[in-house]
């Protein structure tokens, strides 16, 4: 089975013209994160400026845990802000901007559960950086997780039946997606993410994260690529999404090898952080409601 | 201190509060756990279901994974690591 001609990256970056173009403050904080004061001044300017991220880290740091602190609520921008930490504000601030452009990029074809396996595996990519021993810079890995099935999104909107009879074959062949779409389009949806994130100028490292998160092995030297491929199949393992489609069909060795990752039972308490968190992030974005 | 004796383990960057079994945890308690930015509590509590509830409930949980994982090479290693630990997870 195959269209008529093959996915072009010209015909790719055509059509995203008609997305909403995608948020510069990410790219900007990303880029920032070598240099600490920029990329502060970023972040606070984007606080005073975008009154839902405010709502957002007052809301954050609103929570019982947070008053507990304080004794009374907190109501100031600058005062949230110390209280729950630079790190976690550039986290809200991403994931906002995220679910912005989801929202407004997705259209009815979109499930739900496309943005919730998102968040999924953008958290899970969180919590692995954090528990394997080699440095990975958490905001990266938040990106590169969320976007990671960036290209999906483009199907979805630009060649909605194509993707529905892709899914399809899938399931009912037991192919991966990818493989599928290769064969339909030329091209999977981890080379179309991969031309997007790079046309808008996002780092190295997450662009080769959304193009090689099936196959790490073909970018073994980036930690990030074999990162969110073992972040994915964390979220399919643990049922994260609410996805009723959820499968692991492949698990890269030489990914778990990089990354140091042994599956024995000291690894259980990173299921249930991950878990956790990934539940907490669907509720406090309110994912599924716009 | 409220919190009583602890056992405290620094691994991958988490620092792990144990406490002992029956401990109350008081406004201030959870206060201190604030303070330390705690996100997380396990709380171990005996299981008041029926025997024949837990082996339904454990059958339907190894189902789903097993239902996950009915695509994948379990003669691989690593693919049958992670398989276990799901499982162990979810059946736990």
């Amino acid at each position: 089975m195959m269209s008529d001609t093959s996915l072009t990256r010209d015909e790719v970056i055509r059509c995203s013209r008609y997305l909403p173009s995608f948020p510069k403050l990410i790219t900007e904080i990303l880029t920032t994160l070598d240099d600490h004061e920029s990329n502060l001044r970023v972040l606070v300017r984007c606080v005073t400026l975008e009154p839902m991220i405010s709502a957002r880290i007052l809301a954050f740091a609103n929570t019982a845990a947070m008053r507990g602190r304080m004794g009374s609520d907190v109501c100031n921008v600058n005062t949230a802000i110390s209280l729950i930490g630079v790190n976690r504000v550039r986290h809200i601030v991403l994931m906002s901007c995220m679910d912005a452009f989801m929202s407004s990029a997705a259209q009815a074809s979109v499930p739900v559960s496309f943005w919730q396996h998102s968040v999924a595996v953008g958290v899970s990519s969180v919590e692995l950086a954090m528990y394997v021993t080699m440095p990975v810079i958490t905001s990266a890995a938040l990106v590169a997780g969320l976007l990671h099935d960036i290209g999906q999104l483009w199907l979805y909107r630009f060649k909605a039946e194509d993707m529905r009879i892709c899914q399809h074959q899938a399931v009912e062949h037991k192919r991966g997606a990818d493989d599928v779409e290769r064969d339909y389009h030329g091209v999977d949806h981890c080379t179309i993410g991969a031309w997007l994130a790079e046309n808008w100028g996002l780092p190295r490292d997450v662009v080769a994260a959304i193009a090689g998160h099936h196959q790490p092995e073909e970018s073994s030297d980036i930690t990030l690529v074999s990162l969110v491929h073992v972040a994915e199949v964390l979220s399919n393992a643990l049922d994260l999404g609410n996805c009723p489609e959820n499968r692991v069909t492949t698990l890269c060795r030489s990914a778990c090898d990089k990354l140091g990752l042994v599956w024995n039972d000291e690894i259980r308490p990173l299921f249930g952080r991950i878990e956790a968190r990934s539940r907490h992030t669907n509720q406090f974005f309110m994912i599924g409601n716009h | 201190m409220v919190l009583g004796s602890s056992v405290n383990i620094t691994q991958d960057g988490y620092l792990s509060l144990c406490f002992p079994a029956g401990l109350m945890l008081t406004d201030e308690s959870l206060n201190q756990l604030h303070a330390h930015q705690a996100e997380f509590i396990d709380i171990e509590q005996t299981d008041t279901r029926r025997d024949e509830q837990i082996a339904v409930d454990m059958a339907l949980a190894a189902h789903r994974v097993l239902q996950i994982f009915a695509g994948a090479d379990l003669n691989d290693p690593t693919m049958a690591s992670l398989f276990n630990q799901a499982l162990c997870y979810r059946c736990a």
